[in-house]
């Protein structure tokens, strides 16, 4: 725990007043522990001010934090120093925003623009099944939720999304998709005609090209290509 | 930017919801559920609604199940007002409570994807505190979704208020509040990523702004609970109440303060200096590791400060151990698996084979803004001020006293949401809303302060400075002369941020302009903290005073605390409602002031 390292952080940055991008280098010493979102408030405090970052819970329940860390989309206040030391084998990092939303300075992005996405998807029970009289809760049996409770973790990070070959063009994206796909599989939701038409359409599931890169950048370790697989396949 | 700030539009609405966590949005899901044409603004500070603090919640939701012949509300009732210290408002209580199930189905048939036992029931689990039959035995109250309870909650809340049709207005903050002939007719908003300040006039004005967790440098709250809301009505010349009832967990993970569940303790886990002592044994012989939160919160801090604690060397933080060693390996797989991961996560440590470093964090402001049981906001002398409520953590109606019980807060914001949604029902009227003269003006001129400001202070370094003397003196041990030179040093820290400079000019997502800002929101709350603090000359729930270490009926009422200038405080103070305890039925000798003993 009391290894120092020296890192060199290259961090993309954008000023929306000069329009201007550029790569800047920051260099600091910092121990094992430390979390990718201490080393931003550290350049804060230490080194420059001007440094803009996002981030809200910092343990990974938010989603706020992602970025590109040497092209992989990660949570910054999931990543300690020495696990990345350990996981790209060098102690110099390239620091880059996510790529599913427009940069508004540095590695902030749109978060409003990528939940676009998450919003045409309907992320809530369009028509839920009326109980009948004098029942007042859905009987849901564990084995019936286990089938999509891995897809409920979903924090809308937008990894999958950043790491996806299909999504910066046509495909809704694996996120947005997984949205969906969970009220499909609801037996509370009525309103499967209507989901289906979107998962089945121009932007839907068919657009996935099966690279997997979404489980395999999940910081949730959901299983993402497995639910848009089911979709595929019709197995709600 | 560089040019002069203006206001850069004027928009109107119903309601003006300000924070969309959950009990904002299950304000706004109530009002559109009833009323669907009505144009409701939900602000978020955050980038998007999901990202809110509520989604963080891990345990539960406390309800009483009306098919469970086991428990009772009346039960629930006691227990909280137990736990609250004899602090908490009977009326409050009793409505939050009686309310607690409706909301369980309201969640449940909008899809919450809650836990289930076998036979596809609603699951509930025991939690510390709640008890039936006034403390006789353990009671399963608490509903709960896996270990994300708030992240299921926070996602219904707002699928629902997107499904009705709220309109989300992310990445804004509220800067000043708007009154006309004494009623709030709306706010000043500064949005983050335009840059841009704009006015919104509305019927009904609801602050739902969440806590103020980073008042402390070690917290479990997210980087914005700033107290922005309280330091907003602080502005407006309202008070806040009892701001010194601050609740600090025992065992936050050292360094990012992320909460460690009491299951550490109870499943086995050893509390160790660096000596390696079980020191618990010294300070609750009998109960050892299993004391309630605030004895343990106290014994960890006297390890520490008595140097028997250990430097974490990249943190700068000192700690001590929780051993979980001597566990076997299915409490660390099984049981204990979300917390493990956490230590895995965040210092890197397998608790199978290594120590793991703790010390208390701060978690839940129990204070806020004054409201009555319908969330309507209360001026001096409980004057009601027309068309401004407040709900969730930054308001104080009071349901938890000076010390909150766990999963009662999930239950307070939803049930106070909904009430508060109810309430501003009846309150619209078509009558008109203008302006007031001079609206934006304060919010203008304290931006271009900051931006003008040419002093060599870095806002993150005061900030940082002062989060870190505050968890020092107005912590979790309390006397007066710390929280007396707390008060000094804020004063000293406030000057300090008056000399602090913004580099960036341009005002779109300017996070130096937005961060100095926060720093005057931290230190007005600190400010009313620390005031509060050293008045109360008592020890009440989560408020501790070494040199008055006992509660005292003196103090039995709410602290009432305005600053119109930074400093300079004036004190009131509102009754306890009583009125369980009144109602001189069978259960009323529970709701007397007892004492606060398990």
């Amino acid at each position: 725990m009391s290894k120092i390292f020296s890192l060199t952080l290259t961090i993309k940055r954008y000023d929306p007043d000069a329009e201007k991008t550029w790569f800047q280098t920051y260099k600091l010493e910092a121990g094992g522990i430390l979390r990718f979102v201490d080393l931003f408030r550290r350049i804060n405090v230490e080194q420059d001010a001007t440094l803009s970052w996002a981030s809200s819970c910092e343990h990974g329940q938010c989603g706020s934090c992602s970025v590109k860390i040497n092209g992989r989309p990660m949570l910054a206040c999931e990543l300690l120093v020495e696990n990345a030391v350990e996981l790209f084998g060098t102690t110099e990092f390239k620091i880059e925003p996510v790529t599913v939303a427009p940069v508004i300075r540095d590695l902030v992005v749109d978060w409003e623009k990528a939940y676009e996405r998450v919003h045409r998807a309907k992320p809530y029970v369009i028509s839920p099944k009326q109980l009948p009289p004098g029942v007042t809760e859905h009987v849901i049996s564990p084995q019936e939720i286990a089938r999509y409770e891995d897809a409920t973790r979903c924090i809308n990070c937008f990894c999958c999304a950043t790491a996806c070959i299909s999504s910066h063009r046509s495909f809704i994206g694996p996120n947005a998709a997984m949205a969906s796909i969970v009220r499909m599989m609801d037996t509370r939701e009525t309103a499967k005609e209507e989901r289906l038409d979107l998962l089945y359409s121009e932007e839907g599931v068919y657009r996935c090209h099966t690279s997997k890169a979404c489980t395999h950048v999940c910081p949730k370790k959901i299983d993402v290509a497995h639910f848009i697989a089911l979709a595929k396949e019709g197995e709600f | 930017m560089g040019n002069k700030l203006q206001i850069s539009a004027t928009l109107n609405c119903d309601v003006l919801i300000v924070g969309a966590g959950g009990a904002g949005l299950r304000c706004a899901a109530h009002l559109l559920e009833h009323k669907p044409n009505l144009k409701i603004f939900a602000v978020t500070k955050v980038s998007h609604p999901q990202k809110s603090h509520t989604s963080t919640a891990q345990g539960g939701l406390a309800a009483v199940d009306p098919k469970d012949k086991t428990d009772k509300p009346i039960y629930h009732m006691f227990d909280t007002w137990k736990g609250g210290d004899c602090s908490s408002d009977q009326d409050v209580v009793k409505k939050i409570v009686e309310g607690g199930w409706d909301e369980i189905r309201w969640l449940e048939g909008r899809g919450m994807h809650l836990s289930r036992d076998e036979e596809g029931n609603i699951s509930k689990r025991q939690f510390g505190g709640h008890t039936n039959e006034f403390g006789k035995g353990d009671v399963f109250r608490a509903v709960f979704e896996a270990d994300r309870t708030g992240k299921g909650m926070m996602d219904t809340a707002w699928g629902e208020a997107l499904k009705h049709g709220s309109v989300f207005i992310n990445s804004a903050v509220v800067t000043e509040l708007l009154f006309n002939e004494g009623c709030c007719v709306g706010a000043v908003l500064y949005k983050i990523r335009d840059g841009e300040f704009v006015t919104v006039l509305a019927k009904a004005t609801v602050l739902a702004t969440g806590g103020s967790g980073q008042v402390f440098r070690i917290t479990t709250n997210c980087r914005g609970n700033t107290g922005d809301g309280i330091a907003v009505v602080l502005r407006a010349g309202l008070p806040v109440m009892d701001p010194e009832a601050v609740q600090f967990h025992p065992t936050g993970i050292v360094g990012p303060g992320i909460l460690a569940s009491e299951a550490l303790r109870s499943e086995g886990g050893i509390l160790r200096n660096k000596d390696m002592e079980p020191f618990m044994d010294r300070y609750a012989p009998k109960m050892k590791n299993l004391a309630p939160r605030d004895i343990v919160a106290r014994s960890i801090e006297t390890e520490i400060r008595e140097g028997r604690g250990i430097m974490n060397p990249d943190h700068q933080i000192e700690h001590v151990w929780i051993d979980l060693r001597h566990l076997p390996d299915y409490v660390h797989e099984v049981k204990l698996k979300e917390v493990a991961s956490f230590f895995k996560t965040y210092a890197n440590l397998d608790s199978r084979t290594q120590l793991c470093p703790v010390r208390p964090s701060n978690h839940y402001h129990m204070g806020g803004i004054p409201t009555n049981a319908f969330g309507e906001v209360q001026g001096d002398s409980g004057r009601i001020v027309p068309g401004l409520f407040a709900v969730g953590e930054c308001a104080c109606a009071s349901f938890h006293g000076f010390n909150r019980l766990g999963t009662n807060s999930l239950l307070e914001l939803l049930t106070m949401g909904r009430y508060v949604g109810e309430r501003v029902e009846t309150y619209l009227s078509e009558k008109p809303i203008s302006a007031p003269k001079g609206a934006g003006e304060a919010s203008l001129s304290l931006f271009s302060s900051y931006l003008s400001g040419t002093g060599k202070e870095n806002v993150g370094r005061v900030r940082l400075e002062m989060r870190d003397m505050m968890t020092r003196k107005v912590g979790v041990f309390r006397h007066e002369k710390g929280v007396s030179e707390a008060i000094q040093e804020l004063m000293a820290f406030k000057e300090r941020a008056g000399k602090t400079s913004v580099s960036v000019r341009d005002a779109r997502w300017n996070q130096e302009l937005l961060e100095r800002w926060e720093l005057d929101n931290l230190l007005d709350n600190a400010m009313t903290m620390a005031q509060g603090a050293l008045l109360r000359k008592e020890s009440r729930g989560a408020h501790f005073r070494e040199d008055y270490p006992v509660r005292s009926d003196e103090f039995q009422y709410h602290t009432l605390v305005s600053m119109t200038e930074f400093g300079k405080v004036t004190f009131g103070r509102r009754a306890i409602d009583m009125s369980l305890f009144n109602a001189k039925d069978e259960y009323s000798e529970h709701f007397k002031i007892i004492p606060r003993k398990y």
